[in-house]
């Protein structure tokens, strides 16, 4: 049996038990002989180790008391009987304060929340009466890549991310900045068009959307069981006409 | 069968493990594992009961974890990527060779690239099988394997460690 028969995958297969049977005895049989082999497959097995031996004991970590009160309370919160408005469920908040952190802000505090829900404003299909900043808005929203500004008449429009909700339509997140405001919105494509399923304006402050309004989005997009972002060939295979 | 609310409070040091081997920072994983947990409970209706729940839950939070990434990427720099460094060596039993073996290791497992560690981490750590390795991250199994055997072959290498002709043990207080 020559050593070339026996690729990386192989050797890694053995090493980790994911080896078939007949395989498996070839290879030993090798191994007996083979002592370069045995040095490839060294290879496999003392990094298994070693990563078990720097990471496996995080585990014994105790759980940060904030982070543990904090999910102990959403978990009985949770076999309470449930709120049907999902974006705006009470958070842990008693538990949160420590942290304090981009999670963990609370939902209403800064907020002018414009929810639109499922129906909303649907950008494109407002007909005679559409203004030209929706036409506008959605033309980029058909045309734009993510994470780029793109200035708008009055606006800039920040393509937030790409991805696809549990029908599989195409949606997309994205940030309009105005002068004194913005709004983060969830729009899908609906027969062509784009509808909003949710915005969110706050007063314009410097930087990024507040944490937030981002909250919000994250819980709302939960709760259509949106998919993970969209790579940037992803979405431009799923934006091409 | 315990409810997904239920389960939560169990998992979270395993959940919390994951994380901070993702991310290589403990207050960003803690704060995943929080956005983790509220959107399973969020989704625990989803949660097939006869699936992994593990597996589940790695999936939420890796998912989180790429939109933070995404994120950080289209908003610019963020101070995340400087606290990113922390996950220390763990102390005690361990022999001193060891130790030192264990600091190279954790040394180089920040080098590889993020999609290289994922997998090492489900498969060496978390002790997946390629399979369910392979569902949780969403690629076929033959990217499961080929990733991974890049990222031992990579790790061994950066590492640096020398089995067979191990360092002795006192030059570990070498002077200079």
């Amino acid at each position: 049996m020559n050593k070339d028969d026996f690729d990386d995958e192989t050797l890694m297969a053995f090493a980790d038990g994911e080896l078939d049977e007949a395989r498996s005895l070839a290879l030993e049989e090798a191994l007996a002989t083979d002592e370069t082999l045995a040095e490839r497959l060294a290879v496999f097995l003392d990094s298994r180790r070693l990563v078990g031996d720097a990471l496996k004991p995080l585990i014994d970590e105790p759980v940060p008391e904030a982070l543990l009160a904090s999910v102990r309370k959403m978990a009985a919160d949770a076999q309470a009987p449930r709120d049907n408005i999902v974006s705006f469920r009470p958070k842990p908040q008693q538990a949160a304060q420590p942290m304090a952190r981009r999670w963990l802000m609370p939902v209403a505090a800064s907020l002018v929340a414009v929810v639109t829900g499922v129906i909303g404003f649907t950008l494109g299909r407002m007909g005679p009466s559409a203004t030209d900043a929706s036409t506008e808005i959605a033309a980029a929203l058909d045309r734009e890549a993510s994470g780029r500004d793109v200035t708008l008449s009055g606006a800039v429009l920040h393509v937030v991310a790409s991805f696809r909700d549990e029908r599989g339509e195409l949606c997309r997140e994205y940030e309009l900045k105005r002068q004194a405001s913005s709004t983060l919105t969830v729009a899908c494509r609906q027969n062509g068009a784009w509808a909003t399923r949710l915005a969110l304006t706050t007063p314009q402050a410097e930087g990024y959307v507040p944490a937030s309004s981002q909250e919000t989005i994250d819980a709302y997009l939960t709760s259509i069981q949106a998919g993970a972002p969209l790579s940037a060939e992803e979405e431009l295979k799923a934006l091409a006409p | 069968m315990p409810t997904v609310p239920e389960r939560l409070v169990a998992f979270l040091p395993n959940l919390r493990r994951f994380a901070i081997s993702l991310c290589r920072s403990r207050e960003l994983a803690d704060d995943l594992v929080q956005a983790a947990c509220e959107r399973a409970i969020l989704a625990a209706d989803s949660f097939a009961p006869e699936s992994r729940f593990d597996a589940w839950m790695f999936r939420i939070l890796r998912n989180l974890w790429i939109d933070h990434l995404r994120r950080l990427k289209t908003a610019g720099p963020h101070d995340d990527i400087d606290e990113a460094r922390d996950v220390s060596v763990p102390s005690g039993e361990a022999a001193a060779h060891a130790r030192m073996d264990l600091a190279e290791v954790t040394i180089a497992l920040q080098k590889l690239p993020d999609e290289q560690r994922e997998v090492l981490v489900l498969v060496c750590v978390e002790e997946f099988s390629y399979r369910d390795a392979a569902e949780v991250l969403a690629i076929p199994i033959g990217t499961v394997m080929s990733r991974l055997a890049r990222a031992r072959k990579n790790l061994m290498e950066l590492t640096g460690i020398s089995f067979g002709e191990r360092r002795s043990p006192d030059t570990k207080g070498g002077v200079s």
